[in-house]
């Protein structure tokens, strides 16, 4: 859930998507600003925070990038519950992966927190001459179901800042009510103080 | 795998020797439950069970079965296990193990609670929690019964099943309801009731328990909790080591080493750098914290229990060495010996690629080196029929075959982003990459059930690596896989049960760190989850992988030493976690940042140590058939779960 504190929100994030899609490596480029050819195969989960400046507020994002095998579809809830955010992630160069991009979108929309902020990713953007999944096509899709959509690409860092910056812009905002003493409440102690600033 | 006598200390003369001792001592609380009649008087028969049995152990020569009754005498309901008499000749079983498990006529007004377990593979087994909060250990039923069990038990007592878990059936549960949710929260003490009299309280201070030898030679003194069920059970595990099957002389030994010093072996290895080569940082960061927060004590080393702690790790095996173990046709003569001495100290690079070969059970230890080249060239020809069946798919078929081509494409995904900064692995159109992925698809078609899993490319990786040759590549993976492949089963009960036995292990050795999991949701044990789901694969350079999976797969000691190294590096860095107030998130990143920062060889000893420390106790908490146990074979087919994509 988004969490705000004065002008500093958390929200927890979750990457979803097919194996191989770019989920790792869309993190990677956000967080570290990096891009690795040969990206390790997420086992488990892995996780990662990375905070941004949205106008006056700062956003802490604490990502959750997920293994994106179906054999471990049964751990995804685990992540995805209580998610204030989710990007779906599908490689343009293959249409079996927008295929279980929707459905992880039907699983969110059945399962997930109401209020999420979902993001459709078409990464691998930057393969323009393999794309299976065209663009048009899945803005249409992404309209009927409320998902802000984007392309990206992990390798040339395309989108990759921006679809976190869009999120963090569309995060539910909880007005934070006015307090004289300067307090402010929060479900975790330990992030009273406030974030560090944005690195994008 | 032979692994039945692995741990057969008969003729160990220490071993003798504590057994003795503990037979002195322990007679003295058992005779004077002499007493108290298997079946009281008038007693009425209500329920009998045959095949009813204990796993003191984990292995299975040295099951002890025996019936289950229960008895009604007036109005009050009693529950009796008594082990058969002269079963199993080949189980080294002393009347003291039989006499120390029985039930005597246990009244279910001292029983608090019954937990009944059903894992997906193997028996049901129930743990009887009595009102002090102590357990017998799992009784499991071999010939099912579980539930006429406790229907029998309700017709007799007042019996309700939990609100919080449906496995767990309250008894005499009066109390308000307050009361009830607390109780029935609480787990089972994995610490079993030694012998079975009808009150634990005889354990406490009869003056034979101060006579025995770990009392004696730690004298510790008993750590001050006010809480007389954990006080017991702490007497129990203490009278529990006595009998420890595992590594008795080692233990003693230790004991008394670390002893004669004066100080914990924490300590003295935390003042010790050149025993101590714990990388500069993570014991920085651990420094750092112990002012931050105060964090309980470990509790192993305020017992000074801890004394125990692992030998100093041995160089590799090398080949002059290992000739020794080899007769003039090449048989390994004392495999037990053998793989003792891998165990502590790992095998030269170079021996790997025929040492692996019996470690994983590929070659038989005594097979002549002539039956191992045969064995090969017949293995080698079956492997090549099995790769056939995939190769001669045309592509007009493939198109038509979506699982072969889903299958492929994601082995095809992961073959290249496995260890590529290797040189082995490493540049375009590699051939080794190209074997790993054959060997993968080979595999998924010989496992067809199982299929591919991410995960596997690490696991068959070093595998190819020591092996180079394709064929034996593949058998060694396919006997590695006969232990592992349950954790990569689609209902993750493999995963499950071992980070299950894992929050178990961590309950026992170190229940400060357990409660804190406990009170922060992450009982689950879920941030452990990549290290055990490809054992440690990720978390060391390469070469320490490959000393770490020689050592684990020589199930010296314990099968399940993994689990043992899993607590060992949780106990490391217990201070940071309870220091920093890690909750779930922050604890996943930070053991997966761990990555490349344990030291192994103190890892290995800690987890040693840990393992011995356990004990049976340590034993009881790991469920049978948890990896890599072989499956236990009931009959059931494993692999059915629905297939549905892959
Ligand atoms: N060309 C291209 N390749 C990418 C891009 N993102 C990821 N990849 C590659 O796709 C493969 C899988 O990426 P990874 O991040 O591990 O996917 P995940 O399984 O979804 O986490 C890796 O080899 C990456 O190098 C991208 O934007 N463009
Ligand atoms: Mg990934």
């Amino acid at each position: 859930m988004a969490t705000t504190g004065n002008k500093n929100i958390n929200a927890k994030l979750v990457l979803l998507g097919d194996v191989g899609a770019g989920k790792s490596s869309l993190v990677l480029r956000f967080v570290k600003g990096q891009f690795v050819e040969f990206q390790e195969s997420t086992i488990g989960a892995a996780f990662f925070s990375q905070t941004l400046a949205v106008n006056d507020a700062t956003v802490k994002f604490e990502i959750w990038d997920t293994a994106g095998q179906e054999r471990y579809h049964s751990l995804a809830p685990m992540y995805y519950r209580g998610a204030a955010a989710a990007i779906i992630v599908y490689d343009i160069s293959n249409q079996a992966s927008f295929e279980r991009a929707k459905k992880w979108v039907q699983e969110l929309q059945a399962q997930g927190n109401p209020n999420m902020v979902m993001a459709l990713a078409g990464n691998k953007a930057d393969l323009l001459d393999a794309r299976k999944v065209p663009a048009e096509a899945t803005k249409v899709y992404a309209e009927e179901n409320g998902l802000f959509f984007m392309e990206t690409s992990a390798k040339t860092a395309a989108n990759v800042n921006d679809i976190f910056y869009e999120i963090a812009k569309r995060l539910p905002r909880v007005q934070p009510a006015p307090n004289p003493s300067g307090m402010v409440l929060m479900d975790r102690p330990g992030e009273r103080t406030a974030s560090s600033s944005c690195c994008a | 795998m032979q692994e039945t006598d692995l741990h057969d200390l008969s003729d160990d003369a220490d071993y003798a020797a504590s057994i003795q001792q503990g037979s002195s001592s322990m007679m003295g609380s058992d005779s004077s439950k002499r007493s108290s009649p298997s079946e009281p008087e008038g007693a009425e028969v209500v329920y009998s069970k045959d095949n009813v049995t204990i796993h003191p152990t984990q292995f299975a020569s040295e099951r002890i079965s025996g019936r289950l009754k229960l008895i009604k005498q007036g109005s009050s309901l009693f529950m009796t296990w008594i082990p058969y008499k002269g079963q199993n000749s080949a189980a080294r079983l002393s009347e003291k193990d039989r006499s120390l498990y029985t039930i005597r006529a246990v009244p279910f007004t001292d029983v608090r609670s019954i937990r009944r377990h059903t894992p997906a593979l193997g028996w049901q087994y129930i743990i009887v929690v009595l009102s002090s909060g102590l357990a017998y250990p799992p009784l499991y039923f071999y010939s099912g019964g579980v539930r006429e069990f406790l229907a029998t038990i309700k017709q007799h007592v007042f019996l309700v099943r939990s609100a919080e878990d449906a496995n767990v059936f309250l008894v005499n549960d009066f109390q308000n309801p307050l009361q009830r949710t607390l109780s029935s929260l609480e787990l089972p003490r994995v610490v079993s009731v030694a012998s079975g009299p009808s009150t634990p309280s005889p354990v406490s201070d009869s003056p034979s328990n101060e006579s025995s030898s770990i009392s004696q030679v730690n004298g510790r003194q008993r750590l001050k909790v006010h809480d007389p069920a954990r006080d017991i059970s702490i007497q129990v595990l203490e009278k529990f080591s006595l009998v420890t099957r595992f590594a008795r002389e080692t233990t003693s030994q230790l004991f008394r080493e670390s002893h004669s010093n004066g100080f914990g072996a924490f300590e003295k290895r935390y003042n010790n750098q050149s025993v101590e080569d714990f990388s500069h940082k993570a014991s920085n960061d651990e420094e750092k914290t112990v002012d931050e927060i105060p964090v309980a004590p470990d509790p192993l080393e305020v017992d000074k229990l801890t004394l125990v702690w692992g030998k100093p790790r041995q160089p590799p095996l090398g080949s002059e060495e290992w000739a020794t173990f080899l007769d003039n046709e090449r048989r390994v003569m004392d495999s037990k010996a053998l793989r003792k001495r891998i165990f502590y100290g790992g095998v030269e690079h170079k021996l790997r690629r025929e040492v692996w070969a019996f470690l994983l059970g590929y070659h038989a230890y005594d097979s002549t080196y002539a039956e191992r080249e045969y064995h090969r060239s017949i293995k080698k020809s079956e492997y090549e029929t099995i790769k056939n069946q995939w190769q001669s798919i045309s592509s007009e078929q493939a198109r038509r075959f979506t699982k072969f081509r889903e299958r492929k494409g994601l082995i095809d995904k992961d073959v290249v982003r496995t260890d590529r900064s290797l040189a082995f692995y490493d540049g375009d159109d590699n051939p080794n990459v190209n074997l790993l992925r054959d060997i993968l698809l080979t595999y998924s078609f010989y496992n067809f059930d199982l299929g591919y899993c991410q995960g596997m490319s690490d696991l068959l990786s070093p595998i190819l690596f020591v092996m180079k040759d394709e064929s034996e590549s593949f058998w060694c993976f396919v006997a590695l896989m006969e232990r592992l492949g349950p954790n990569f089963n689609r209902d993750q009960n493999g995963m499950h049960s071992q980070l299950f036995a894992l929050s178990k292990l961590v309950e026992l050795l170190d229940s400060p760190l357990h409660n804190y999991f406990k009170q922060n949701d992450c009982l689950n044990y879920f941030f452990c989850f990549r290290w055990v789901l490809i054992q440690f694969k990720r978390e060391f350079e390469y070469e320490k992988t490959m000393r770490l999976w020689e050592v684990l797969w020589t199930h010296y000691l314990s099968e399940h030493l993994h689990l043992y190294v899993c607590v060992a590096i949780l106990k490391r860095y217990r201070n940071k976690i309870m220091g920093e107030q890690m909750d779930f998130d922050t604890l996943l990143k930070f053991i997966n940042e761990l990555s490349g920062r344990v030291d192994l060889d103190a890892i290995l000893r800690d987890a040693e140590a840990l393992c011995i420390c356990a004990g049976e106790n340590g034993a009881a908490c790991i469920p049978p058939g948890t990896p890599p146990s072989l499956p236990i074979d009931n009959g059931l087919l494993h692999f059915q779960q629905d297939d549905e994509v892959l």
